[in-house]
């Protein structure tokens, strides 16, 4: 089958699980104003804005010879679960032939799972998937580590963007890798790459981190929300996101009785704001604050998508935590619009929000 | 010789350049309409700042915010390139040292900026809905043929309360014309434009946040005083709009300079007066490097390139 998949994050991952069981993939291109210009056109005004970016990285995925698209579902009251639904539509109604492979959650309706399962299989093995989802799990563990170095690291780079290249660089490292030797190279190659960056020497008292928290997509994907990681370590700061892959998939893989991932501590942490489940990642967000907080970050930057109504519950939320706990948060709407002039004004004044709160005076 | 730090706030609106001496005080103040033209108005306002007080004072130090404070800093040397919510904050507890609470409403955008102990803990800034800014009134003040100087006192003549959706533009456009078809005279409308305005003001930035008295109320809109009256009202409270309202962003720059400078005991890189004279050449072109296809912003000064941006990689600005 010719594969395609959105576009979200370090998607050399989805690239070789699909390669590892001979499909032939073929890789959207890393969302650009194209992507959004297209994606815009076709999607419904009113939908939240990842909506509409994947709708345009499944047509430039379709335009490049893609016949299927995987992507997983949703759950709970949020737009997401129907995303499928709405992108398939507006896909034959301009007249492109695309299928559709969709994956809940197995808990909910395993047979539909399996069936999925099955196209995805293909010929293989079972030995085969077992083998190449270890592989691929394995792959994914290994990037976040490294990507989690490269968020620290950036903000003390004395060559502005080095390390920037770098991580792109081992993403390609990572992407010749087609076994476990060659995976375990990348990553010694990769640390190795990394520890030759050369840093500002910063005492530790004067350091400052930052978390990311919000909707998933936003959070995942740099090129849409004005690279916001490598903004804030631009600006000399480390970062953490709220989400990961390998997080991810734990927390969505494993069966309850042995899902004990820090996803589900940060669920409780959140739950006195906010005691049931409103969808998206509502919940998540305000646990994440409640997290970072606890762990001793200085600040939270909150990215949603205009219009999502999850992270808008959220956003109203977020002051009686910052209240409670004292964590500055900074909530941005991420949206089409490219003048990033006002989100840069804003970013830079709540770093010095922040500073001064390090250091008891206005910077 | 006076020793002075400039500051300059480069708004969509309005240019302001200020010196200030070292305790801080304005020697020179200087508002000059931006008309999309800021590299012309800056050159302008140094012009005169030069021939009105340039051979009594050394510059020490010069600061710029506004949006265009970055290409505004390459161009004069800025020691100090601050966003303007900082700016502001600073140059607000210089003069209301215990205050808590800042409204800020420029012609293009409004801020909240809330302060503990002299320092900002939370803020919020509307950029992209008109109906809490100056160009609201502006707009509205040409519709019903008031002049924008006349609003605030034509206000305070009203006898009636009336309201008027202030939600959005559009809608605020549509009451007012009902509301004048029923009757209501010139003056009530305004003052119910006034009221809508801060009451979308406060709904949308205020959401959420700790307002505590004392109110500062600054920026161009301040001089109005039907939206001073209307803030009063609605919140009940006394607001005090300090002396230099309309042009505290580039106090705030000044001053945030002259910080710099005395901490860390640099020599300005200020370019001197005769950067009014330099030739800069901001240009842009295309980057076909990859579907991005960004417009990357170029500045040469005298044929020398000193600053690029617009890149979504950073592969220009960080070429530098």
């Amino acid at each position: 089958m010719k594969v395609s998949f959105p576009y979200m994050g370090t998607t050399v991952i989805y690239k070789k699980l699909l390669e590892q069981l001979g499909h032939d993939v073929i890789m959207p291109p890393i969302p650009s104003q194209k992507t959004i210009n297209l994606g815009v056109k076709y999607s419904p005004e009113f939908a939240c804005f990842p909506l509409k970016v994947i709708m345009g990285s499944y047509m430039e995925a379709i335009e490049k010879g893609a016949e299927v698209i995987i992507t997983s579902g949703g759950h709970g009251p949020c737009r997401a679960g129907f995303y499928e639904q709405v992108h398939s539509r507006i896909l034959k109604q301009e007249g492109h032939n695309v299928e559709f492979i969709v994956f809940n959650s197995m808990f909910r309706d395993f047979k539909n799972f399996y069936k999925n399962l099955m196209r995805i299989k293909a010929d293989n093995s079972w030995i085969k998937v077992a083998k190449s989802l270890m592989l691929v799990y394995d792959m994914m563990k290994k990037l976040d580590v490294l990507e989690k170095e490269v968020q620290v690291i950036r903000a003390y780079e004395i060559k502005k963007g080095e390390t920037t290249r770098i991580w792109e660089n081992i993403q390609r490292i990572f992407d010749q890798a087609n076994n476990k030797k060659q995976i375990r190279e990348a990553f010694e190659k990769g640390k190795e790459l990394l520890s030759k960056v050369r840093k500002h020497d910063v005492k530790p008292q004067n350091r400052l981190r930052v978390g990311i928290v919000g909707e998933i997509y936003v959070v995942m994907e740099p090129s849409i929300n004005m690279k916001m990681e490598e903004l804030l370590g631009s600006l000399g700061v480390e970062v953490e996101r709220s989400q990961y892959l390998s997080q991810w998939v734990d927390y969505n893989v494993l069966p309850d009785f042995m899902n004990y991932t820090h996803e589900k501590e940060v669920l409780k942490k959140g739950e006195k704001y906010l005691p049931i489940e409103i969808g998206g990642h509502a919940k998540q967000t305000l646990g994440q604050i409640v997290d970072f907080s606890k762990r001793g970050f200085d600040g939270v930057v909150h990215l949603m998508p205009f219009g999502c109504l999850p992270e808008l519950v959220s956003q109203s939320i977020i002051p009686r935590i910052t209240e409670d706990l004292g964590i500055p948060v900074l909530t941005l709407s991420i949206d089409e619009q490219t003048g990033v002039a006002n989100n840069l004004t804003r970013v830079e004044a709540f770093l010095d929000l922040i500073r001064g709160k390090h250091s008891k005076k206005i910077s | 010789m006076q020793e002075v730090y400039l500051g300059i706030d480069v708004g969509s609106v309005s240019t302001n350049i200020v010196a200030i001496n070292r305790s801080g005080e304005v020697l020179y103040s200087k508002y000059i309409r931006t008309n999309g033209q800021p590299l012309d108005s800056v050159k302008n306002g140094l012009k005169e700042l030069n021939s009105e007080i340039g051979n009594e004072i050394v510059v020490k130090g010069i600061g710029t915010t506004g949006s265009g404070r970055q290409l505004i800093g390459v161009m004069v040397g800025a020691d100090v390139v601050k966003n303007e919510i900082t700016a502001h904050a600073t140059a607000t507890i210089h003069e209301v040292p215990n205050v808590k609470t800042i409204f800020e409403i420029g012609g293009q955008d409004s801020k909240i900026i809330i302060i503990e102990d002299q320092m900002v803990v939370d803020f919020a800034m509307n950029t992209v809905c008109a109906a809490g800014t100056g160009s609201f009134l502006d707009h509205q003040s040409e519709r019903l043929g008031i002049p924008i100087e006349e609003f605030g006192d034509m206000a305070l003549t009203a006898q009636r309360d009336v309201r008027i959706a202030g939600r959005c533009t559009v809608f605020a456009e549509s009451d007012m014309i009902a509301k004048q078809q029923f009757g209501f005279s010139k003056a009530e409308i305004i003052k119910g434009l006034s009221e809508a305005l801060v009451r979308n003001y406060i709904n949308n930035l205020g959401r959420g946040k700790k307002i505590e008295p004392p109110f500062v109320f600054q920026g161009g809109v301040a001089a109005n005083k039907g939206i001073r009256s209307a803030f009063e009202k609605e919140i009940n409270n006394e607001v005090i709009i300090p002396k230099h309202f309309n042009i505290m962003g580039a106090i705030g720059a000044a001053l945030l300079a002259m910080d710099h400078m005395i901490e860390t005991g640099e020599q300005t890189k200020f370019r001197g007066f005769q950067a009014a004279d330099f030739e800069f050449v901001p240009s842009t072109f295309n980057c076909e490097d990859c579907s991005n296809g960004c417009e990357v912003i170029k500045v040469e000064l005298n044929k020398e390139v000193v600053a690029m941006w617009g890149d979504r990689c950073s592969k220009w600005t960080n070429s530098l």
